[in-house]
């Protein structure tokens, strides 16, 4: 206790005397005012005010210099408070200045990068647009060929039906023709085309084949079974070697006007399938027939 | 008559140098007040720190018109001259202020932007 009390009484007499000698020196200590004129300078230094607010800091090292001037012509008067108070905030301003023009900066950086985000995000969302557009565009372009496609299909169909129809129109005239679940059958008399027990043709069955022959190419056709059909008179197993031969002579010359003999099959059935009574006489000569059964293209 | 004149004049000019010899400083209390004038408009009064230096400047500027009545003419300029560099200070720091608000609210939209687009269009 008696140590501390001692050590404050050294440091206020050492105090008093370093004022004293300075005093005696002339030498006076800055007012506040123009401490914090300099501090304050510094601090706009720092600040970057050289860069960003050249023209306040100049205002402000003037200011101080005056200041400072005035200290030393005048020591501690009014007249050198006044002037580093007004030094200390020229100062200020200067750093304020320094630091709204960073802050103006940083805005223009920031304005300048929302320019560039909108700008690609706009980009971006074109390009995407763009990509959506063609894939629209290339799936209206495939539905549009697959509604081609259909229509030109339908239109062959058409075509094909109508040329069916035509060709069925032409038959009509010479042999009976009707459609059936087995396909289009062309039924020719027996008696036209053959003598009584006999297979070859008659000379009149000829001209009635050549006509079958162009009507069926001109229809076109995938398969035709050319089926020799009899009556009941007779044994059956006469009847069908009967019809088979029958069936083979209209197959034969139906080949020799261009028909595909890959195309075209004949068949015996001899009595198998009347289409009439066989009791009457205009029962078996129904019965007695040549059918080319059509499968159409 | 003109030698009246002359001697009258001479004593007004010498009680004048006698007094200190500062002419009035008129321009000063104008260029003050026209600072504060500024200072206001430039929205000093909103800011906290800047309406604090423009009342200091407003009462500086009362003081030095007061000191200008009583003739104290040079201490009168001194005073307005800091009401002057007050009203500065006040207007720069309402500047300094609105600039950093601006630069904070064109950041915050940048971030907006990124964020709403990050995941793309």
């Amino acid at each position: 206790m008696k140590a501390v009390m001692l050590r404050k009484r050294n440091w206020l007499v050492g105090s008093v005397v370093l004022l004293g000698v300075l005093s005696g020196c002339g030498v006076t200590l800055p007012p506040k005012e123009l401490v914090s004129a300099r501090r304050a300078f510094k601090e706009a230094q720092e600040a970057r005010a050289a860069e960003l607010s050249p023209v306040q800091l100049e205002e402000a090292r003037q200011a101080l210099a005056r200041a400072e001037v005035s200290f030393e012509d005048e020591g501690d008067a009014s007249v050198t408070r006044y002037t580093a108070y007004q030094a200390e905030r020229r100062a200020l301003s200067a750093r304020s200045a320094a630091s709204a023009e960073a802050a103006k900066q940083a805005r223009a950086k920031s304005e300048q990068e929302l320019r560039n985000l909108q700008a690609g995000y706009q980009e971006a969302t074109e390009t995407k647009l763009a990509k959506t557009r063609a894939q629209l565009e290339k799936e209206a372009a495939e539905k549009a060929k697959t509604k081609e496609q259909l229509e030109a299909e339908r239109k062959a169909r058409l075509a094909a039906e109508s040329k069916l129809s035509a060709a069925l129109a032409s038959l009509e005239q010479i042999a009976k023709v009707k459609e059936e679940a087995r396909g289009v059958v062309i039924t020719l008399s027996g008696s036209v085309l053959f003598a009584t027990g006999k297979w070859e043709l008659l000379a009149m069955a000829q001209n009635r084949l050549d006509d079958v022959a162009k009507a069926l190419k001109d229809q076109g056709y995938k398969h035709i079974v050319v089926e020799g059909h009899t009556d009941s008179r007779g044994s059956e197993q006469a009847n069908l070697d009967l019809s088979k031969r029958r069936a083979e002579a209209v197959r034969s010359y139906l080949v020799g006007r261009g028909i595909d003999a890959n195309k075209i099959e004949a068949k015996g059935i001899g009595e198998a399938r009347a289409v009439a009574d066989n009791a009457s006489a205009d029962g078996r000569a129904n019965n007695r027939r040549v059918e080319l059964v059509v499968t159409p293209e | 008559m003109t030698k009246v004149l002359v001697l009258g004049m001479s004593a007004v000019v010498s009680l004048a140098v006698a007094c200190g010899g500062a002419a009035v400083p008129h321009d000063k209390v104008t260029a003050a007040e026209a600072e504060m004038r500024a200072a206001e408009v430039g929205g000093a009064s909103d800011v906290q720190q800047a309406a604090l230096h423009l009342k200091l400047a407003q009462d500086q500027i009362v003081k030095g018109k007061a000191l200008i009545q009583e003739g104290e003419n040079e201490e009168a300029a001194l005073v307005l001259d800091c009401a002057q560099t007050d009203a500065q200070y006040a207007l720069a720091l309402a500047k300094e202020e609105t600039a950093k608000k601006e630069a904070e609210a064109a950041a915050k939209e940048v971030a907006e932007l990124k964020r709403k687009t990050a995941k793309g269009p």
